[in-house]
């Protein structure tokens, strides 16, 4: 038997095994599969050698073929398994001449083991595949290993003494028997479980240096066994045994360090092949007396040696495999994070080292072989915003609370982005902060958002504010021309006068004074019109609103004559300044007060009446009310008519209220409508004032 | 007998409106008197002074409108002349209808202003003859007996005297000394004349 496809079979070879194995299953029933395997298994044996009464071989796969079949088939076919393998054991023994009852109580010996073994690992670990760790394979050694074969070696040892061997002799049956088996088990096992169970992405990836890694370990282990063995029977009157013994453990370990529990079991299933070999063939390290003896020693030798390695090959693929899927994790983390526009990082302060997923590189326009420092960050982020973002830092540094800050990352080729911080600290036993983490979101299409939105809101209060006008605009024509129609007067009558002979000066004077006067008045109605209709950008400043209330109402004044309804003021004294943007908040008396026009065009004249008031709250903010004596609003109206495009009137786009929702928010204040004694309407805007709201 | 100026009632509510017309008026030589709102203007102006009205036609209180019927119902001689800011046609043709000389949209030039006033000052000539007139014909018609006065009516509505005498249960010859004495007290020579006179008088003919 070669040892070199048994060490790291080559990928294109187990590819090829695997295939053909495949068709062989599609072509021939598995158990028959099976049956042949066994009587392989057995011939191999025979192979290897046997002891010299015929009644064992101190190596014996069969065993193991059947107890791997039935791990892999489901208990209800086992029996299949069973049926399928006697005539492969009958066929095997006969040629070595068993007799019969030696024959059937060695393979119900070997049914039972193979079954327990299966059944006990089913039970134990489930079914497989299993993953390789150090508690399967502690199982594994202790059901196949040990307590399995150590039962069913008090049937097996039964059959040497059927087959003549004297009664005495039990014991030493019953040690062979087991250790034949469990040796079987520690050897071929663990290789036929660990190639079945592999899935076909972790076979398919070896590198060639791998492949020819394992083959090297192969051939050297072989030779290191057959020389050490070769040179034994001179070196052993010198005391050299433990050295000879050793001499493959280097080997073995490195198979197992570098390929895990494949490459430990498949270098002690060389050790023992090779050992066994050679001892049965009369050199051998262990000098007993005879070769039974000399097995027995060398089958001892190997368990003790295989279970270790075993074990350490379990321990390493177990760390290996964790190491993996914490890897995979951290990619699947990084992945979804990034999917998700996020960005993870971490900071060691004692090292002053940053870790940060890729996404945090492009987030800050930094090129992967950028190393990741506080200079290329800091350097990465919009001048004007590094204080925020080292603020934030800092903060995050000193407080168990996490931090957010937003700040703008200008990229080499001078992208902006808008990243949003995230940060907090762990924090060490000594309070010391150990490490700060956190995450960066990418919000740049949010803050676009939000300004298109904001120019949106600005657009439509600007549309309505024109709407409103329009609607307004013969009483705005008419506010024109009153100026216009005193200063043609008083220039035909100064024209007049002049004709005149003698000219009366200072009528002529007075006219003109008057001229200059009114054409102030009509420069303010443009000047009022102009802000209104403009489309600047908000400007905020120091705002009288008493003035401002004023300067709406005198806009409307032609309006309210024309729908006959009288305006009382009742502006409180000492109002202090309110900040603010002059048109919008214009825009919000003038919307309030054209809503209290358009409730009373069903109220009698006589009754017809809007109120107008400012004051001081308690709080010290400034209240402006609007009230009509029109219907007032009925609950579920109150509840509504703030949303857009909701309206009471027949023509109205619901848009006003809204509009000076918005506006009024904006300004940090509050508005609401409600009902008043005088049955009408009386809506409310609250603003605040510098004094209060920022000290 | 002496007659008061004709006189511009100016109301407007914007005083310096009304400053720069009653400046304008003044210049060009008429007599104003100004008031700054309708109700005052109601309360306050005479209607014995032949005169016209200048009206703004939207101002707080009573519109132009408003204070055009009320005029109508007290003093309906008085004309007005509406100057508006904000002229739109059917205020306009309401406002003619009603009876108003002319409609004028600010800022009004002084041709205009004045081509009006002087329609206006013709109206009230007019009404004044004709309400001499009326109130001549009203004398006459005073002086006449109930007898006379019967048969005015039924001259007025083209009967005979033949038709006369038997309607009023007499002859004919008396009916021709009445008719002849009424003819004479009336001042016509005509019937034709005298039916003018009746319509001008509101005297229904008598059927």
């Amino acid at each position: 038997m070669n040892d070199t496809p048994l060490l790291g079979p080559a990928p294109a070879f187990k590819a090829r095994i695997r295939l053909f194995l495949l068709r062989l299953k599609e072509a021939i029933p598995t158990p028959l599969l099976v049956a042949v395997a066994y009587f392989v298994g057995a011939e191999a044996a025979f192979l290897i050698g046997r002891l010299s009464d015929m009644s064992f071989a101190p190596f014996w796969p069969p065993n193991v073929v059947l107890f791997c079949a039935l791990l892999l088939a489901p208990e209800r076919r086992w029996w299949i398994y069973l049926v399928a393998a006697f005539p492969a054991h009958v066929l095997a023994e006969l040629q070595v001449g068993m007799p019969t009852a030696h024959l059937l109580v060695a393979f119900s010996t070997n049914c039972s083991v193979a079954v327990l073994n299966a059944a006990a690992l089913r039970k134990i670990l489930g079914d497989l595949p299993w993953a390789v760790t150090l508690r399967t394979a502690s199982y594994y050694i202790l059901v196949t290993a040990v307590v399995s074969p150590a039962i069913c070696a008090f049937g097996g040892a039964f059959g040497p003494i059927l087959g003549g061997s004297p009664i005495e002799n039990y014991f030493l049956c019953w040690g062979q028997w087991y250790l034949s088996n469990a040796l079987g088990s520690l050897t071929l096992g663990p290789l036929f479980l660990t190639m079945f169970s592999d899935s076909p992405r972790s076979s398919s990836v070896a590198p060639p240096r791998r492949q020819a890694e394992a083959v090297i370990l192969g051939v050297a282990l072989a030779i290191v066994c057959a020389t050490a063995f070769q040179f034994s029977n001179r070196t052993i009157a010198l005391g050299f045994i433990p050295a000879l013994l050793y001499s493959p453990l280097p080997l073995i370990l490195w198979s197992t360090v570098r390929f895990g529990e494949k490459g430990a079991s498949a270098a002690i299933l060389i050790v023992a092949i090779v050992l066994l070999w050679r001892t049965l063939n009369s050199s051998s390290v262990f000098v007993a007396g005879n070769p039974e003896a000399n097995v027995l020693a060398l089958q001892m030798f190997l368990v003790g040696l295989a279970i270790p390695v075993l074990l350490l090959g379990a321990s390493i693929d177990e760390v290996r495999h964790a190491e993996q899927s914490t890897s995979e994790n951290e990619e699947r983390m990084g992945l979804a994070a990034a999917s998700a526009n996020i960005g993870l990082w971490h900071y060691d302060p004692a090292t002053e080292r940053f870790w940060a997923t890729g996404h945090c590189r492009s987030m800050f326009g930094l090129a992967p072989h950028v190393g990741l420092t506080h200079f290329t960050l800091i350097n990465a982020i919009h001048p004007e915003d590094r204080q925020v973002a080292i603020e934030a830092m800092k903060a995050a540094a000193n407080s168990e609370q996490p931090t957010v800050s937003e700040f703008r990352t200008i990229s080499a080729d001078g992208q902006t982005r808008w990243i949003r911080a995230r940060a907090y600290s762990h924090f060490g036993d000594r309070g010391v902060p150990v490490r700060l983490s956190g995450i960066l979101v990418d919000i740049t299409d949010y803050k676009t958002a939000e300004a298109e939105a904001e120019l949106q809101r600005r657009e439509v209060a600007h549309l309505m504010r024109v709407s409103v006008l329009g609607e307004l605009s013969g009483a705005i024509a008419h506010e024109l021309n009153q100026p216009l129609t005193a200063i043609l007067s008083n220039a035909q009558a100064a024209l007049l006068v002049l004709a005149q002979t003698p000219a009366d000066l200072a009528e002529v004077k007075e006219a003109l004074e008057e001229i200059e006067m009114e054409d102030t008045r009509a420069g303010e109605v443009i000047h009022r019109l102009r802000d209104l209709l403009g489309k600047g950008k908000s400007t905020f400043a120091a705002i009288q609103f008493n003035d401002l209330i004023e300067s709406t109402l005198q806009l409307l004044r032609c309006e309210l004559i024309g729908r006959q309804i009288r305006v009382s003021m009742n502006l409180g004294d000492h109002l202090p300044p309110t900040y603010g943007d002059a048109v919008q908040l214009q825009q919000v008396v003038l919307n309030l007060v054209m809503n209290a026009m358009d409730a009373m065009s069903a109220t009698p004249v006589s009754r017809r009446a809007i109120t107008v008031s400012t004051r001081v709250t308690e709080t010290g903010r400034i209240e402006a009310t609007v009230a009509d004596r029109g219907p007032g609003v009925s609950s579920e109206v109150r509840a509504k008519v703030f949303q857009p495009f909701f309206t009471t009137k027949d023509h109205g786009l619901g848009l006003g209220l809204s509009i000076c929702l918005n506006i009024v928010k904006s300004h940090g204040g509050e508005i609401n409508l409600d009902s008043n004694g005088e049955g009408g309407a009386t809506a409310r805007v609250i603003l605040p004032t510098p004094e209060v709201d920022d000290g | 007998m002496t007659m008061p100026a004709f006189t511009i009632f100016v109301v407007d509510d914007d005083t310096a409106v009304l400053k720069a017309l009653t400046r304008l008026l003044r210049v060009n030589g008429l007599s104003i008197q100004t008031f700054s709102s309708p109700l005052e203007f109601l309360l306050r102006h005479d209607p014995s002074v032949p005169g016209c009205a200048i009206l703004d036609l939207s101002m707080p209180g009573l519109d132009g409108l408003k204070l055009q019927q009320e005029l109508a119902t007290q003093h309906a001689e008085l004309p007005v002349i509406f100057i508006t800011g904000k002229g739109d046609i059917s205020t306009g043709i309401r406002a003619m209808k009603a009876g108003a000389v002319d409609f004028l949209t600010k800022p009004v030039r002084d041709s205009e202003l004045l081509a009006a006033i002087e329609q206006a000052r013709e109206r009230v000539v007019k009404i004044t003859e004709a309400r001499a007139q009326l109130d001549s014909i009203k004398a006459r018609l005073a002086r006449l007996t109930p007898r006379e006065h019967e048969v005015l009516a039924l001259v007025v509505a083209g009967r005979l005297n033949k038709q006369i005498a038997s309607e009023l249960g007499t002859v004919e010859k008396t009916i021709k000394v009445h008719r002849g004495r009424m003819m004479k007290k009336m001042g016509v020579r005509a019937v034709a004349d005298l039916v003018r006179m009746a319509e001008k008088a509101n005297i229904r003919p008598q059927d």
